[in-house]
């Protein structure tokens, strides 16, 4: 009796992961003859992933071309950065690319999490999907994190030591020994008691080589599944009608990504990244100085920065790290909300992050400037 | 004497007689103004000749119109070397385009049997003179580089001397044989105009780019539907024609393009020796305080106690930035008893450096997140974002012969006197005793 009911066990996890991986489509007719996407009013929604995979190429290559001059040491890292800015034959180009793609790959995996979050597009059997997606989401931000270090400027490694240090102060909310153990996790990672040239190596090992490796991985499955699965339904209301993936929309991929092409090479043409800090920030690292002003992380970490800023850290902490178990959990979290709500939802996380990411900077000197 | 005919005679007579000439044809024999389309005999082949050749054609002559109308502007568009390198390579490119439709239309006219009722002398010459004149182009090209740019200062005045009835064939006259060939050979083709199919040029029907589309149907016939079936395809095939075309050309643009920026981007710079000295000059000074530092680090590991200042440079409101022994800063200060007060520069919420200035209330700030510290005690004030006071340092007082005269260790305690020993000899010092008590 009991055996049979282990036998029952196993069948029902088999035909689970069958549901949610099913590799018996796994062959290159089925993979391009099913996959369609539905049209209607979020149809623009469909592009967004593709823009992220492109900025992503965009990144992999103008990676690697950095990589080819790029030092890593804390005596000749800035050095070797002014050097490809300025010596390097369209070597402004190609970081001012890299920056700038970096960018807007992040800003379109934030508006793809949000418009897949919309359309609920995690629903059974796209969990895998969805799992994975934040999964990259976190290693994105881990590349954002460890990429910004690599010049050794001043914002740099002042930034990369303010934003070590908060790990250390979780610790100020555990009990007894756990106390230091945040302190040791941040030691772990920069390597020395402070942030150094055992830092520097390594964010460099993490950012050229084990972030691709893992992103390469879970970009494989995440894309994966999407081919397995097919275009989520998006809407409650039935679709105007079906494209084919193939020929059609992929063409209509390609074009958009013509575009942004076209667009992000304008940019790196006339727009260094930079012309947003002040001067100073840029210069090499002075590990006697003192911090000059104006430190802030990158614009994509504001949503954390200015309330850290401005409330208790641990509301922060608890904030932060309940939203990232909701939405790393959000398949079964929301398995039973309608879209209705789940835009709602999405409205409200977008207009969070557009106010702190744009307004975070006046609300902060509003509150600081009432408050003392 | 054969130069003033060639250069001054031939093009007036050459004018002259096609103008003239084509109005006589146009006025005598308005049907024949046309290319007498061959299209229905042989149809394959033309696509092949006649496309490149008109597309090939119309680059060229727009190249020449432009260094003849504006030949100041031109020059100025082409002083970028960027910009002359793009336009002489699509110069040339048109022109190879050129000249490969005018074999395959000089072969077609040759080999084709269909053709050949239709085929007259005069369009066999045609056909010949234009391959001539585009092969002595190409050769000017190669040879004689850069005829975008120089045309601008001998053929343009010559041609505008020429139009303004002030000949004057000087500014050709140290010209290289190719070049003279080449012009000699453009009032001959000039010449031949109104007696060949090259009246044509004439009849160009501009206002078609501009028409709406229509539809011509022959008769209302009943097999309409595989007409219009076959008329479909045919656009289609235009369509896809053109835009493969368009994607091939902007393709290698494009591919040249990327190419020629990535040969340069891997080959890396070439400096110049100044180049070379400053870069040098930069690397040497980050390595020399990357050494610095090192040396910091190595007398922290082995001295027992390290030089901060001398006592009689301190100040009560300007401190003295100096390394601990943990290789992080801090501030040295004068206190209030007249002992140095030692104040670690670490901020304790995220780890700024604290600026080195004392305000009136006695504070210093770290100007990251707005702290201010009391610099007596290293405490924050309530508001601060930082809740943890500066850690305080312990201290040694070396005289001149390096004895110890006085201590206070991190936690205020004293050892030692000051009496009988002069301030001004006295040198602050850290201590490694009290490391161990600081952490």
């Amino acid at each position: 009796m009991t055996k049979l009911k282990g036998n029952d066990f196993i069948e029902k996890v088999r035909t689970e992961i069958d549901q949610r991986l099913p590799l018996d489509m796994l062959n290159l007719g089925d993979l391009m003859a099913h996959k369609e996407v539905p049209k209607h009013r979020m149809s623009w929604a469909y592009y967004l992933g593709g823009f992220t995979l492109f900025f992503f190429i965009v990144q992999v290559v103008t990676g690697l071309m950095l990589l080819f001059y790029y030092k890593p040491t804390v005596s000749e890292a800035h050095a070797s950065v002014e050097y490809i800015t300025h010596q390097v034959s369209a070597g402004a180009l190609v970081r001012n690319m890299h920056t700038w793609a970096s960018s807007l790959m992040i800003l379109s995996i934030l508006i793809h999490l949000i418009t897949t979050f919309a359309m609920k597009a995690f629903e059974k059997p796209r969990e895998l999907t969805w799992v994975t997606g934040v999964a990259l989401l976190l290693i994105t931000f881990t590349f954002g994190f460890t990429g910004y270090l690599l010049p050794w400027n001043q914002i740099a490694v002042n930034a990369t030591k303010i934003g070590l240090q908060t790990i250390e102060q979780v610790g100020h909310y555990l009990p007894g020994d756990l106390a230091t153990w945040p302190r040791h996790l941040r030691e772990i990672i920069q390597g020395e008691a402070s942030v150094g040239q055992s830092t520097l190596s390594r964010f460099y090992a993490i950012h050229v080589v084990v972030l691709p490796f893992l992103i390469f991985g879970l970009l494989g499955v995440h894309l994966l599944v999407v081919q397995l699965h097919g275009m989520s339904k998006g809407v409650d209301e039935p679709a105007k009608g079906q494209e084919k993936f193939f020929p059609f929309f992929i063409l209509k991929d390609f074009s958009a990504w013509g575009i942004a092409f076209l667009a992000l090479f304008l940019f790196a043409l006339c727009l260094p990244f930079e012309s947003f800090f002040p001067y100073p920030l840029f210069e090499p690292y002075d590990a006697l100085g003192s911090t000059p002003e104006g430190i802030k992380p990158e614009w994509y970490f504001f949503f954390m920065y200015y309330p850290l800023e401005l409330l208790p850290f641990w509301l922060v902490m608890l904030g932060v790290n309940g939203a990232m178990v909701v939405l790393l959990f959000a398949p079964w979290i929301f398995k039973g909300s309608s879209r209705k709500t789940l835009r709602f939802l999405a409205v409200l996380a977008a207009l969070y992050l557009f106010v702190m990411t744009v307004f975070g900077d006046k609300i902060y000197h509003l509150v600081k400037g009432v408050g003392g | 004497m054969l130069e003033a005919f060639l250069f001054v005679g031939l093009p007036y007579a050459a004018v002259i007689i096609c103008v003239a000439g084509s109005i006589y044809r146009f006025k005598t024999q308005p049907y024949s103004y046309s290319a007498l389309s061959s299209q229905f005999l042989e149809g394959k082949k033309l696509m092949w000749g006649s496309v490149p050749w008109h597309l090939g054609i119309t680059v060229v002559f727009l190249g020449h119109l432009a260094a003849f109308l504006a030949p100041d502007t031109w020059r100025l568009f082409l002083s970028s070397t960027h910009v002359l390198y793009t336009m002489e390579a699509i110069g040339l490119a048109a022109a190879i385009l050129c000249a490969l439709g005018l074999l395959v239309l000089i072969l077609r006219r040759l080999t084709t049997a269909n053709l050949q009722p239709v085929t007259t002398l005069m369009d066999l010459v045609v056909l010949f003179l234009l391959l001539i004149q585009v092969i002595l182009g190409i050769m000017t090209a190669m040879s004689v580089r850069w005829g975008s740019l120089w045309s601008t200062e001998t053929t343009t005045p010559y041609l505008w001397s020429l139009l303004t009835f002030r000949p004057d064939a000087s500014f050709i006259a140290g010209m290289p044989l190719l070049v003279k060939a080449h012009l000699t050979g453009a009032w001959i083709l000039l010449l031949s105009i109104p007696f060949s199919r090259l009246v044509h040029m004439f009849s160009l029907p501009l206002e078609y780019l501009f028409r709406p589309p229509q539809k011509v149907v022959w008769n209302a016939h009943p097999h309409h539907g595989s007409l219009k079936a076959a008329e479909d395809k045919e656009v289609t095939r235009r369509l896809f024609l053109k835009g493969a075309f368009g994607l091939t050309a902007g393709g290698v643009l494009l591919g040249v393009g990327v190419l020629d920026e990535l040969y340069r981007f891997f080959r890396g710079p070439r400096l110049t020796q100044a180049e070379e000295a400053d870069l040098l000059d930069v690397t040497q000074k980050r390595l020399k305080k990357n050494a610095e530092e090192k040396a910091l680090e190595l007398e922290r590991l082995r001295d027992e106690s390290i030089f901060v200042a001398k006592l009689s440079d301190l100040s009560p409101t300007k401190g003295k930035y100096f390394i601990d022994y943990q290789m992080r800063p801090a501030l040295a200060f004068l206190g209030a008893d007249g002992l140095p007060q030692l104040l670690s520069a670490k901020c304790t919420h995220l780890g700024c450096t604290v600026g080195s200035e004392v305000n009136a209330q006695g504070r210093l700030l770290c100007p990251c997140h707005v702290s201010f510290f009391d610099v007596t005690n290293g405490v924050p004030d309530a508001g601060s974002p930082a809740k943890d006071p500066l850690p305080k340092l312990g201290w040694v007082l070396v005289n001149e012969k390096g004895e110890i005269v006085l201590s206070r260790g991190p936690k205020g305690e004293v050892e030692g006197t000051l009496l009988g020993h002069e301030k001004e000899t006295l040198s602050v010092h850290i201590a490694k005793r009290y490391v161990e008590a600081l952490t």
